[in-house]
């Protein structure tokens, strides 16, 4: 690997977030695919990242850092892997905080990981409307629709979107994962949820599993 | 009406001292056990019930809390409902100081009042010296001072005490997560500009109006500093030195016993396969710190996970004279509420059998969702009364633990003095009166 590439990664895995962008547009400059940059760069460096979490050597600040600086690094990416062609065919994964909710915390570390694993996501924010999340099925078609929620008073929407879903006869389309801090497997057992993501990590994992383990 | 406090932790003393003047109550029962002993049960102290309280008596949010009544005879009534060893209540304490500073909020039908993260108050380091410093007249400032002095008149013996959100947790509040890690990891000189916002502007001004009401105490908590929320070099370098200095100056400037930072470094690891031992005991000894207590302090950890051989061994390493430290052991509110109560009641006995047949046990829940069913709370409860009766049965497994008997809540209600306060509410229609915020 060159030594470029291996500085992205460390900038990731430390979360350097000014330097890890910089370091991709020198990589661009120095002419390395795009691709190159993404797979053995600032995938490599969250990946990398996600194993220390697993091994107990990173606490969550640091895996703020790292999702920080991984979004930094993607900024001046995306456009170039765009002009180059990279039309990979990617899993969908439609993700938004329930009404009533607006903590995004947990969010906006899943959606880093989730980009990290390939999927295209498409974030709908915070305090979203049910209807909102029916319409984004509609126009997205998604494989994985996330409810998040941080509140055990506002995790009780969930069950209504679900429940909503299969109404609109939406709910065998698509799979649904739910996750924050007062959900649980029993809970999403208990409003027929198809996953719990216990953290991040494992909703990217879970993710990956329910879409047969490979994107792009 | 709530019971006496006073008296039956007086009462506890003397027990503990070998002065035996018959079984005192719940207070009193805590009392004995965070001494190391025991009386007749293991006893179930109270937890945060705010919400869960709301949600059981049907009252509506939006009232709820802007109404100190309402507030604290609906947590009280639940408690006794319930039959915790012990009345206690709780604000929702995280949100009163940046409310007061103008924070964007979220207010709904059935939950507590919520920062918007989505709209910091805190966008650039230029806002610190335009907030602050904090309006004691502001927001549901107020609320929380009445608050408190009413809950002394509820609870007699207690000391008038001040919640308020501690320095980290404040910051997190204020400028969401990621920028509070972002500024002490990256950039220290923000970072030390944030902590000192929080403490000359919000929290000194804070507890310069809890002194003027005649408040001799405080109880800053922490929860954005659970582990591994933060990591212990963020608790070493800021969170505890920052709670020390604020404690010192309360008492120097204003005569006040305050401990900020409780809850800091509370073992809050998800995943049962990073649980680690010496992890675990680090964490204790925070949140030993933090409480001002020499104890094993349990509150919101996955506990139903955890091997409680290692609670057992960090209690007696930390006690002298082969005697252990007290433990509070505190079943996890999600647990509590997605578990059967055959799940429940065996979880309990396990407990006991392991970590109370000495005494110096305490059950605890760190806060019990909304949306827990009653039933678990009566069943947790009646397991640790019929389970944990001294002397602990040689073989727990042998007590037959009957389901709980109780009353709904409205019918046990009926006759009560918060009756009628908790009806009215129900009435309520937010058109009618106006909310403080």
């Amino acid at each position: 690997m060159s030594d470029k590439l291996e500085a992205i990664v460390k900038a990731i895995v430390e979360g350097q977030d000014d330097a890890a962008p910089r370091l991709v547009e020198e990589a661009l400059a120095e002419g390395l695919p795009p691709l190159d940059i993404l797979n053995k760069g600032v995938v490599a460096g969250i990946t990398k990242t996600g194993e220390l979490w697993k091994a107990n050597e990173y606490f969550l600040p640091d895996v703020i850092l790292a999702a920080e600086a991984f979004k930094a690094a993607m900024a001046p990416l995306e456009p170039k892997l765009k002009e180059s062609g990279d039309n990979r065919s990617r899993n969908k994964f439609v993700i938004g905080v329930v009404a009533g909710d607006v903590h995004d915390l947990g969010k906006g570390l899943v959606i880093a990981l989730l980009q990290s694993a390939g999927f295209e996501v498409i974030d709908l924010g915070i305090n979203v409307p049910r209807t909102a999340f029916i319409n984004a099925v509609n126009e997205h078609t998604p494989d994985i629709l996330g409810l998040g929620a941080y509140m055990s008073t506002t995790m009780l929407e969930m069950k209504d979107i679900i429940t909503e879903l299969e109404a609109q006869g939406l709910r065998s389309s698509v799979k649904v994962m739910v996750g924050g801090v007062p959900t649980s497997q029993e809970f999403a057992n208990q409003i027929g949820a198809d996953a719990w993501g216990k953290d991040a990590l494992m909703a990217m994992e879970t993710a990956l599993e329910i879409v047969g383990g490979r994107n792009g | 009406m709530a019971r006496p406090m006073l008296l039956d932790v007086l009462h506890g003393i003397l027990y503990s001292k070998g002065i035996r003047l018959g079984i005192p109550g719940g207070w009193g029962r805590l009392t004995v056990a965070m001494m190391g002993g025991h009386t007749d049960i293991v006893p179930f102290q109270c937890p945060q019930i705010h919400d869960h309280a709301m949600t059981v008596a049907r009252v509506p949010a939006r009232k709820y809390y802007w109404d100190v009544d309402l507030n604290l005879d609906t947590q009280l009534a639940v408690s006794q409902w319930y039959g915790f060893d012990m009345d206690s209540a709780y604000v929702d304490v995280y949100n009163y100081e940046v409310e007061a500073l103008g924070a964007k909020m979220i207010y709904s039908d059935n939950a507590m009042p919520t920062v918007d993260s989505s709209d910091p108050l805190i966008k650039t380091p230029a806002d610190l010296d335009r907030i602050g410093p904090l309006d004691a007249s502001k927001g549901r400032i107020p609320m929380s001072i009445e608050w408190g002095k009413k809950l002394i008149k509820k609870l007699p013996g207690i000391p008038l005490r001040g919640n308020f959100t501690s320095h980290w947790s404040l910051i997190c509040q204020a400028i969401g997560y990621q920028k509070a890690i972002r500024a002490v990891k990256r950039d220290k000189g923000y970072g030390k500009a944030l902590f000192d916002w929080a403490n000359d502007q919000v929290l000194f001004p804070y507890m310069q109006a809890y002194a003027k009401e005649g408040f001799k105490a405080g109880a800053g908590v922490d929860a954005w500093a659970a582990y591994p929320v933060v990591s212990f070099d963020i608790i070493d370098e800021w969170i505890l030195p920052y709670a020390k200095s604020f404690s010192g100056r309360c008492k120097k400037e204003l005569k006040m016993n305050v401990l900020a930072a409780a809850g800091a470094g509370d073992y809050c690891e998800e995943d049962p396969a990073k649980f680690d031992k010496a992890t675990l005991f680090k964490c204790l000894d925070y949140t030993c710190e933090t409480a001002g207590a020499k104890m094993a302090f349990i509150a919101m950890g996955r506990t139903q996970d955890w091997d409680m051989h290692w609670v057992v061994e960090y209690a007696y390493a930390r006690g002298k004279n082969g005697k252990k430290v007290p433990i509070m052991t505190s079943l996890n509110g999600r647990y509590l509420r997605d578990s059967t109560p055959e799940e429940i009641t065996r979880k309990v006995g396990e407990w006991i059998d392991l970590m109370g047949r000495e005494g110096g046990l305490i059950f605890y829940v760190g806060s019990i969702p909304a949306d827990t069913p009653p039933i678990n709370v009566h069943t947790a409860i009646h397991a640790v009364h019929t389970l944990g009766k001294y002397p602990i049965a040689a073989d727990l497994s042998a007590v037959k633990v009957e389901p709980p008997q109780f009353r709904p809540f409205d019918e046990w209600l009926n006759g009560r003095p918060e009756e009628d306060l908790i009806l009215q509410a129900r009435a309520w229609e937010p058109e009618r009166e106006k909310v403080l915020a």
